[in-house]
């Protein structure tokens, strides 16, 4: 009997956990949607600019997002190609070559680094843009190179945690049928081990993809600015849509203004979408390359 | 008198410092199959994995003594620091008792060992997992279907895909735990007649729970007791 009260117990919270999550969402959204969408238009994105001249970027746009929206694809593009092969490899190592005391060690050091709030990366990412200013002077500054090493440092323990755990949690048995097999240990992390981890690995990415297109304490520090236009090369500054959030959000002069920052962030939301959905495509061309064709 | 494929001395394992096998001293002659018996965890599985190495890729083990084995014509010590344990274990190979095919097609599963040793010749490793397929009676049922996912098929056919996927390196040794137990009694008896053509090729060591099975196939019959391995 306590035993079945207890169940239900559990299942009704369960329930209420999940119907709590899935309305928070969608009160998020709603609202969101309630106040941007009114103002999502070609006139949002690129101003008087005719959307042709801009994307070819023959025109630069002055008074609309597309320069944020750009910039924010960038720089997620950039901070994560930066941390992708590195987090791996750091994964790779935590879950096949480390020893015991290593794992406890670097597990330790990867959780602090988690833990750090962004501000400390932006701060040194900022310390670094002042060091490298000093080093070549008039030529590094803020830039979209830096924001994108800070917001991989950000990232680097997501991608590591979750390569790791995609690793240890592949099947004993499967783990082992390489070796019999006569594989070596490179043989079976890179033909079986990290092929069957690729669906918790993109997870990892996605969780990092997803964090890099949202923070702006990192951003604001390092490189991005109010009026930059497109970049035109990592060393220059750029705009992110964060940001523009950010800065609109705080410091808007009109109802109008305030509505355009709504219409960023559904633009930032429908970025991320994109980028995911790209990532799930790759996952799936990728594992269906490596395995069965 | 037939020659000694595999010699073991004072073979002892121990699993998180549980002794599993004491001092297990035993030769296996070449050409022949030779069937383990005993209860479940007695240990028989851990002696198979000794024979290729295969323990020290699983956490917790120590195995302690010596194992001699004739490989290409000559007898061999596998624990010296001579031998390729790649080259040992494609020689001296293992089929599970539970079918472990890699989330991977049909054909990339039969033709994964040969993608190990670096066999790039396409139309050599399509012949050769054709040849394979068919010896353990599977060709006809999925060569219509050899890029599927070879964890779809039935746990039967799971198992003769894991054969195929062994046979397919060509081995000296062929160290088999329960090869038939998820097969029906018509394809187990397929699998008993090819072990038989086998055993003139390479050397089997077979671990299995079916005394008529020993009696049809071994010809010799060891088992576990207590941790050691005694000739029947």
């Amino acid at each position: 009997m306590i035993n079945k009260t207890l169940e239900r117990s559990v299942i009704v919270l369960s329930w209420a956990a999940a119907s709590i999550l899935v309305m928070s969402v969608a009160i998020l959204l709603g609202f969101l949607f309630a106040k941007g969408l009114g103002t999502l238009s070609l006139k949002l994105l690129f101003g008087s600019t005719p959307p042709l001249a801009a994307i070819t970027l023959r025109q630069q746009v002055f008074d609309g997002l597309f320069p944020a929206v750009a910039g924010t694809f960038l720089l997620v593009i950039c901070s994560t190609i930066t941390a992708i092969p590195i987090g791996i490899a750091g994964g790779i190592f935590m879950a096949e070559y480390a020893g015991i005391r290593q794992k406890a060690f670097f597990s330790l050091l990867f959780d602090i680094l988690a833990g750090i709030p962004s501000i400390i990366i932006g701060l040194a990412g900022l310390s670094l843009t002042i060091f490298l200013h000093r080093l070549f002077p008039g030529r590094l500054g803020p830039s979209l190179m830096i924001s994108a090493l800070s917001l991989a440092l950000l990232v680097l323990p997501y991608l590591i945690r979750s390569t790791q755990n995609a690793l240890e949690s592949v099947d004993p048995l499967i783990r082992l049928t390489a070796p019999a097999l006569g594989a070596s240990r490179i043989q079976n992390v890179v033909k079986v081990l990290l092929p069957n981890s690729m669906a918790d690995i993109i997870g990892g990415i996605i969780l990092a993809v997803g964090r890099c297109a949202e923070d702006t304490a990192v951003i604001m520090l390092t490189g991005a600015v109010a009026v930059a236009g497109v970049p035109h090369d990592p060393l220059s500054q750029y705009e992110a849509l964060p940001f523009y959030i950010y800065y609109i959000s705080s410091q808007y002069g009109s109802p109008d203004e305030l509505a355009s920052g709504y219409g960023a962030a559904i633009l930032l939301l429908a970025l991320c979408t994109c980028l995911l959905i790209f990532a799930f495509v790759i996952q799936k061309r990728l594992v269906t390359l490596l395995l069965y064709r | 008198m037939k020659k000694t494929k595999i010699r073991t001395r004072n073979i002892c394992f121990q699993y998180h410092k549980k002794q599993i096998l004491k001092n297990i001293s035993v030769e296996f002659p070449k050409g022949e199959i030779s069937a383990i018996a005993g209860p479940s965890g007695s240990g028989k599985s851990s002696f198979l994995i000794v024979l290729n190495r295969l323990w020290e890729e699983i956490d917790g083990v120590n195995v302690t003594g010596k194992v001699e084995i004739e490989l290409n014509g000559q007898m061999q010590d596998i624990y010296s620091g001579r031998i390729d344990i790649r080259q040992l274990r494609r020689k001296v190979s293992i089929v599970f008792q539970q079918p472990n095919p890699l989330p991977m097609s049909i054909f990339k599963n039969v033709a994964f060992p040969l993608n190990l040793a670096g066999l790039k010749d396409r139309e050599r490793i399509s012949r050769e997992v054709e040849s394979a397929l068919k010896k353990v009676h599977l060709w006809d049922e999925v060569k219509d279907r050899l890029k599927e996912d070879g964890r779809l098929l039935s746990g039967g056919q799971q198992q003769r895909l894991c054969l195929a996927r062994t046979l397919v390196m060509r081995p000296e040794v062929l160290l088999l735990d329960e090869p038939t137990a998820s097969l029906d009694a018509r394809t187990a008896e397929a699998i008993e007649q090819l072990l038989i053509q086998l055993k003139s090729r390479c050397t089997i060591v077979m671990v299995t729970h079916y005394q008529d099975q020993i009696q049809r196939i071994a010809d010799s019959h060891f088992e576990v007791v207590n941790g050691n391995l005694i000739n029947r």
